[in-house]
């Protein structure tokens, strides 16, 4: 791998740019089957109410129903739509506490009836005749109210509406001991927030049963082998009755670890015998579907003069809504984030999970990790700030090193921060810039540093199996055949770039199918940003073998030993002769098409299970410039240094991390995902009043890739997606707090909030 | 309720199309003639993402009756390129990387190209401004405003 590469490394076109740009590209609601049907859902007016009855008569009468679907008609099996519980080491912790449809509504927007139709028009009448009574029940909205003595109760299982005490054993050392050794301790409680994905194509659906009782799923999931086996045991089917496909996906982040919508479509298409394509409208995407998890965290950090961390505890409510989905899992990654940053001889986490009658919350990109390290962030610089020292020395003095564990607690092969958090501040004029004389203006400059490590992939916490097939054809071209779901982040280009480059192939010489159970191999999914890292390998796996049967083929023909072979630019030749050569197409078309019966269709199948985990490295700087009269937080520029390992397209690795600083300026000042506490109703609903970044809002951005390729990365690469927010939102909030003294417990930053500090002038220091 | 036919040309061709008085643009592209490239993400004008031209001004289909622009000569993602391979503007949203999911991809292209005709030279400012109603998710706008600098060059160069 030491020699130059031709393919890995480049910056090339995204797998599927050119279906993008030109409108081709098909995504669900682009899909059309020949009678197909309009299916709805009739959610829940109420936050907790018991349902007595419900009369479909009238909505079965309309002209056009072919289907109308209540709890009485969907399997009575308990589910969790999170994938995780079928690959976790601890399958027990992720509870099932989900029906397809219910008779119990837990939260305004809970899935009550459905109806399919051959029109809009039709379905939408038939569900306003649908008529249901509703016992309704006291709700509660809040899991501080909702643990209370005498709280509505809302799963049956769940006294004081605890669904789990997690006694993690994320502890080692003494951390009462550290607290006394310590010479400063701060301890604050963050309510970390809730936002929404709002990816841009809504949740959207088709479901399709063949005459033989064969289902056909098409849907954007980030898991379909997972998510085909969850529906498979809802609806008692046998695995290889379901074929899932997914096309196109129009943004992910997170959203589809979940099974979503389709156990309610796949209830419609086998009730009506037809298919079904049920398409959440932008209101009901924001209300109906999972957002990000909360946590009432209480962090707690205990730092010597030197600048050494030497106790971190946290103790968390887990705010997660009227269903557990990822409970379990966004907690232990969040502590994992929390204690497994920095070097701390005592650490200790525990959390409480809480039900409470809000939409259920899932997880979405940071999975945790980003709540944990925000927290964890915003208490390192308060601590600099009361023992005096710079924040950025405090980083570099307690910074992990190659060797530590990660967050994971597998050992790390190469650990940058050192220099990156050196190479940032020298870029940004770090020094000069932190201990300049302050203002006394009503526009204050303020500047903040925030430092991540995530994941590649979910080792050792879960099964992680990955497979791919490579096959040539007659011209020299191969078919990668793999189960990944590329969502944006061009895990598929990625991986032909990998599988190119192993081959001696061009990358527009590797043809792909993805995202069709039928034809491609078991892949645990996209998840943990494990794509690229793991499924990496198994492309490569494949690559080889298929490179060695079609060297050997060409051994024969050259007569030439295989191993003096080397393939580039889809032609093999002798090393030690070069004139001995043939192209790839020749060598694959000879063993199909030929009289000495030795035929072969060149291919390779690869797998990979990784051993190891190797974190992605992420460093930012954030200047700010809030107005003390309005309120207003204005981000002027941000610096962000990764370290991806080897980024095989840089491009697109850039174009992750800048989608993320966008994301991150959303959570921190903009996207208030806010339930109201006396209906349970969602305040913002659509993209007026729920503010995503627009390209106006961009400060100017800067990216450096640190690139230090790790030894059991495909080509040095690590994963980088869904770390990428980490480290971004706690520089934004230590900036905030810089230039105004303030900082903001309850994201988003609103200029109220701001004002509201500024105000009482808490004190923090 | 009241249908009748209207003729639209869309993408350089004639069209005749049922129409009823509350079917949308975007519904007439997407439902009626499978020029599903117009994509929708909010269908009530918040995003940008069914942005196609209506006599090369910029319209937000999901909120525009298809009864209203009858006999007006509309463009959409799919005509963009007419014939050649692609337009600048598809060429440079693929070589900056302003692309990930893709699904606001054509309504930012469509309104890009609005821009673009109205001002050649635009500044990142003013690319800031022209895109300002055109969400995305995934890219933080950068490579966007990157391509559209791109695609300005290369049509000044006289690239088509």
């Amino acid at each position: 791998m030491s020699e130059e590469l031709s393919v890995v490394g480049k910056r090339l076109p995204r797998w599927g740019a050119h279906d993008k740009v030109t409108g081709a590209a098909k995504y669900l609601a682009d899909i059309k089957l020949p009678g197909i049907l309009v299916g709805k859902i009739l959610f829940s007016p109420h936050a907790h109410a018991r349902i007595l009855n419900i009369d479909t008569s009238k909505a079965e009468k309309v002209p056009g129903v072919e289907a109308v679907v209540t709890w009485e008609d969907v399997p009575k099996k308990l589910y969790n739509p999170n994938k995780l519980d079928l690959i976790l080491v601890h399958p027990e912790l992720e509870f099932k506490d989900m029906y397809v449809l219910s008779e119990k509504a837990r939260f305004v927007g809970d899935r009550i009836a459905a109806v399919a139709a051959t029109d809009a028009s039709a379905a939408q009448r038939a569900l306003e005749l649908i008529e249901v009574k509703y016992e309704v029940l006291p709700a509660v909205f809040d899991p501080m109210e909702a643990m209370k003595p005498g709280a509505p109760k809302i799963h049956d299982y769940a006294e004081n509406n605890v669904s789990v005490h997690f006694g993690f054993p994320v502890a080692w050392g003494d951390v009462e001991k550290g607290f006394e050794q310590a010479d400063v301790v701060v301890e604050e409680t963050f309510r970390t927030a809730s936002n929404h994905i709002c990816q841009l194509e809504p949740c959207t659906c088709i479901a399709s049963f063949a005459a033989d009782g064969r289902l056909t799923i098409w849907s954007p999931s980030q898991h379909a082998f997972l998510h085909r086996r969850k529906l498979a045991e809802i609806f008692g089917m046998p695995e290889g009755m379901i074929r899932w496909i997914t096309p196109h996906v129009g943004g992910a982040f997170g959203k589809y670890g979940s099974l979503s919508i389709e156990p309610v479509c796949v209830a419609l298409a086998k009730k009506a015998g037809r298919p079904v394509k049920l398409e959440f409208s932008r209101e009901e995407d924001f209300f109906g579907t999972e957002s990000r998890q909360r946590f009432i965290s209480t962090g707690k950090i205990g730092v010597k003069k030197d600048g050494s961390i030497i106790a971190l505890q946290q103790k968390m409510i887990v705010d997660g809504g009227a269903y557990y989905t990822h409970n379990f899992s966004t907690t232990a990654v969040n502590m994992g984030g929390f204690t497994g940053l920095y070097r701390c001889p005592n650490v200790a986490a525990d959390a409480t999970s809480v039900y409470s009658n809000v939409p259920p919350t899932g997880g979405v990109r940071g999975y945790g990790n980003h709540e944990g390290t925000c927290v964890l962030e915003q208490l390192v610089d308060a601590a600099a700030r009361r023992i005096g020292m710079d924040p950025l020395e405090v980083r570099l003095k307690n910074a992990k090193k190659a060797g530590d564990p990660s967050s994971t607690g597998i050992p790390m092969e190469t650990c940058t921060f050192e220099e990156m958090i050196k190479l940032g501040a020298e870029k940004m004029g770090w020094k000069e810039k932190k201990m300049r004389k302050k203002e006394t203006g009503t526009k204050r400059y303020g500047i903040g540093m925030g430092i991540a490590m995530d994941v590649s992939g979910a080792q050792p916490f879960t099964i992680q199996h990955r497979n791919a097939f490579i096959k040539f054809n007659e011209d020299g071209s191969a078919n990668l055949l793999v189960n990944a779901a590329d969502l944006g982040q061009n895990i598929i280009g990625a991986l032909v770039q990998i599988g190119a480059e192993t081959l001696g192939l061009k990358y527009e010489d590797i043809h792909v199918v993805a995202g069709d159970t039928d034809s491609t191999l078991y892949d645990i999914g996209q998840h943990a940003s494990g794509g690229c890292y793991q499924i990496g390998h198994a492309v490569i796996n494949a690559a080889e073998e298929a490179k060695r049967q079609l060297l050997q083929c060409a051994a024969r023909r050259l007569g030439a030993p295989p191993e003096d072979l080397e393939v580039k630019a889809r032609r093999i030749f002798a090393k030690s002769d070069p004139k001995k050569e043939v192209s790839v197409g020749e060598v694959v078309k000879e063993a199909m098409y030929n009289f000495k019966g030795e035929h072969l269709s060149i291919s390779g199948k690869g797998s990979f299970s990784p051993t190891l985990n190797p974190p992605p490295f992420s460093v930012v700087f954030t200047e700010v410039e809030v107005d003390t009269e309005t309120g207003t937080v204005k981000v002027l520029n941000i610096l962000y240094v990764a370290d991806p390992g080897k980024a095989i397209n840089p491009a697109t690795v850039e174009g992750q991390l800048e989608g993320a600083i966008a994301q991150s300026l959303g959570y921190v000042l903009t996207e208030d995902y806010t339930i109201n506490k006396k209906t349970g109703v969602l305040d913002s609903d659509n993209f007026n009043t729920y503010k995503l970044v627009t390209a106006l809002d961009m400060p100017e951005t800067k990216v450096i890739l640190y690139e230090k390729p790790v030894p059991s990365g495909p080509f040095g690469a690590k994963g980088i997606a869904q770390g990428a927010m980490i480290a971004v939102t706690p520089s934004i909030a230590n900036a905030i707090y810089d230039a105004v003294g303030v900082f903001i417990t309850d994201m988003p930053a609103t200029p109220e909030k701001i004002l509201e500090a500024l105000k009482s002038r808490k004190a923090f220091i | 309720m009241k249908k009748e036919i209207a003729n639209f040309e869309i993408n350089g061709r004639p069209y005749e199309v049922i129409v009823t008085p509350n079917m949308t643009l975007s519904e007439l592209l997407r439902d009626s003639l499978d020029l599903t490239g117009t994509k929708h993400a909010c269908e009530v004008g918040q995003c940008g993402s069914c942005t196609v031209l209506v006599e090369g001004k910029p319209t937000l289909s999901c909120s525009t009756l298809a009864i209203a622009v009858r006999d007006k000569a509309i463009l959409t993602i799919e005509g963009l390129s007419q014939g050649r391979p692609l337009h600048p503007l598809q060429q440079a949203f693929i070589d900056s990387g302003g692309i990930q999911c893709g699904f606001c991809t054509p309504g930012a292209i469509m309104m890009a190209k609005a821009l673009l005709d109205e001002n050649p030279n635009p500044t990142r400012q003013e690319i800031k401004e022209g895109l300002g109603g055109n969400l995305c998710r995934c890219t933080g706008y950068v490579k966007i405003i990157d391509a559209v600098l791109m695609a300005a060059e290369t049509m000044r160069k006289g690239g088509k």
